[in-house]
């Protein structure tokens, strides 16, 4: 890309921001559990059934991760009896009250849509 | 390819590349680009979930009194059915009856069709907005939509089956694909609601046969009360002596019968079924970091509450020092939530927009929802804060 065009380009991405979009944090599109001993284990109990999705926007105390998890063990999740204090102080660790807020991705948008035509029923 | 072509593609990668460091929501990019998920029929939706499927709908597309199937938020608890054949698609009916039935897609279609505009609620539409938080999908606005649902009535469904005096609650059962041990999404509600006349197995939306996301091929339709009632993928109905005892009852859909401290836990005698919509109001414009050029600004955005009728919307640009009326759109129905706009001859500055709903049984939005373990029936005054030029 020719300089001129460069220059034209960030003029152009900087005029059509819409203001209307609020400043989010980056979504991701896949989650995976993150790193740590029990990465790998929290993968196969919690994983079999739902994605990553549902537990990496929880921002909850031990005590109610606590709950969670044998919630979850009565309802399938294999979780050996030796790994449930590790798997809570893990899922407690990365997503308790504390953590940055969870941004969700979109989808993608079917075809262009015309707000201004919205506002009659159909 | 001409110089103009390489640039327009450059520009378009480049623009895709841009916006994901600069934070751009995904949706506001188009459908080539990698940095949104592709889901088929869902235009836009904020995911939450995608195994199972929780899709949220962005507020800015609350602008028509009903609302695009394409854009109405879809809540599964379990992974969906798998894709069958709709001719093999059977209902039973029994229970506490004279006559079990069964009804084919075509035998329910049949019936005489009722048409109901209903404002349809998940029970934890706004939980991610509690603190502290409560498990559970984090939805903030969205979790709403209005549709027109049509198909058979309840009633007539019951009245074929001959329920017995001894049956006083209905119980849906839905095809819901059950992982592990989880409990079978089964609810019940009571007799008089099943009966009455807008209460549906509705096999249409808007006018178009229910997608699958939406309960295809029928679905329990309670209206002005939580999504959760209205049952989707619907196999079976069973008339009951008394409430259906399962998780979806008991824990599940439950709302503590006296204020809670936030944070603090509720025994389950302490609590009852949730049923009916809250009153509640959601500003779907001005967006919530948005600037605006001074002069004359909409505010615009819905209101709904339940059974209950919505009588006025209030409007805040002040941080709720004054609030002066909104003018509620011309279009309602029943269980259907107003559309309602503000006009404000708006001035340079930082504004704090407020909503807040007043409802026929008098009942108001609060300043501070009513924080239960669950993360139930989210109500507070809605507001977004905007910055004027």
């Amino acid at each position: 890309m020719s300089h001129k065009n460069s220059v034209i380009l960030l003029v152009l991405i900087a005029l059509s921001t819409p203001a209307w979009i609020p400043a989010q944090n980056s979504a991701k599109l896949n989650e995976e559990l993150p790193a740590g001993a029990m990465q790998q284990k929290a993968t196969t109990a919690c994983l079999e059934c739902h994605e990553a999705r549902i537990i990496v926007q929880q921002r909850l105390s031990k005590a109610v991760w606590t709950k969670e998890v044998d919630k979850m063990v009565k309802w399938g999740a294999v979780v050996d009896a030796n790994d449930r204090d590790a798997l809570i102080d893990y899922l407690s660790g990365n997503f308790g009250p504390g953590q940055p807020e969870y941004s969700a991705p979109r989808s993608a948008q079917e075809k262009t849509t015309v707000r201004s035509t919205r506002r009659t029923s159909k | 390819m001409d110089s103009r072509r390489t640039f327009l593609k450059t520009l378009s990668g480049a623009a895709v590349g841009v916006a994901a460091l600069a934070g751009w929501p995904a949706w506001a990019q188009t459908t080539e680009q990698s940095s949104s998920i592709n889901l088929p029929g869902e235009d836009g939706m904020i995911v939450r979930s995608q195994r199972f499927l929780d899709l949220e709908t962005s507020v800015e597309y609350f602008d028509s009194w009903l609302t695009p199937v394409s854009h109405f938020f879809v809540r599964n608890h379990m992974h969906e059915p798998v894709e069958r054949n709709a001719g093999d698609w059977r209902l039973t009916v029994g229970g506490e009856v004279d006559k079990v039935s069964t009804f084919s897609l075509r035998e329910l279609t049949q019936l005489p069709v009722h048409s109901v505009v209903n404002t349809l609620e998940c029970a934890g539409n706004g939980r991610g907005f509690y603190r502290p938080q409560v498990p559970g999908i984090q939805w903030q606005k969205g979790a709403v939509g209005t549709a027109r649902f049509s198909g058979p009535r309840l009633a007539d469904i019951l009245h074929r089956a001959d329920v017995k005096s001894s049956g006083k609650h209905v119980m849906f059962r839905g095809l819901d694909e059950v992982p592990g041990k989880v409990p079978p999404f089964i609810r019940s509600i009571p007799i008089e609601k099943a009966l009455d006349s807008d209460t549906l197995i509705a096999t249409h939306m808007n006018g178009a046969p229910l997608t699958k996301h939406h309960g295809f091929p029928a679905r329990a339709l309670v209206p002005g009360w939580i999504g959760a009632a209205s049952c989707k993928w619907l196999e079976e109905i069973k008339i009951l002596e008394s409430e259906f005892v399962g998780n979806f009852m008991s824990p599940g859909y439950r709302f503590p019968n006296q204020v809670v401290k936030p944070g603090d836990s509720v025994k389950p005698e302490d609590t009852h079924v949730v049923t009916g919509l809250n009153v509640k109001s959601v500003i779907s414009g001005p967006l919530d970091g948005s600037s605006l050029k001074s002069g004359q600004v909409t505010v615009h955005g819905i209101a709904w509450a339940g059974e209950a009728d919505i009588v006025k919307v209030e409007i805040s640009i002040d941080g709720g020092s004054s609030w002066n009326p909104a003018t509620l759109g011309r279009e309602q129905s029943r269980y259907a939530w107003r559309l309602w706009t503000f006009s404000w001859n708006a001035k340079r500055g930082d504004y704090l927009i407020q909503s807040r709903a007043t409802d026929s049984r008098g009942r108001a939005q609060p300043m501070e929802a009513a924080w239960n373990p669950s993360g139930y029936l989210y109500n507070a005054i809605d507001q977004v804060k905007i910055h004027v030029a």
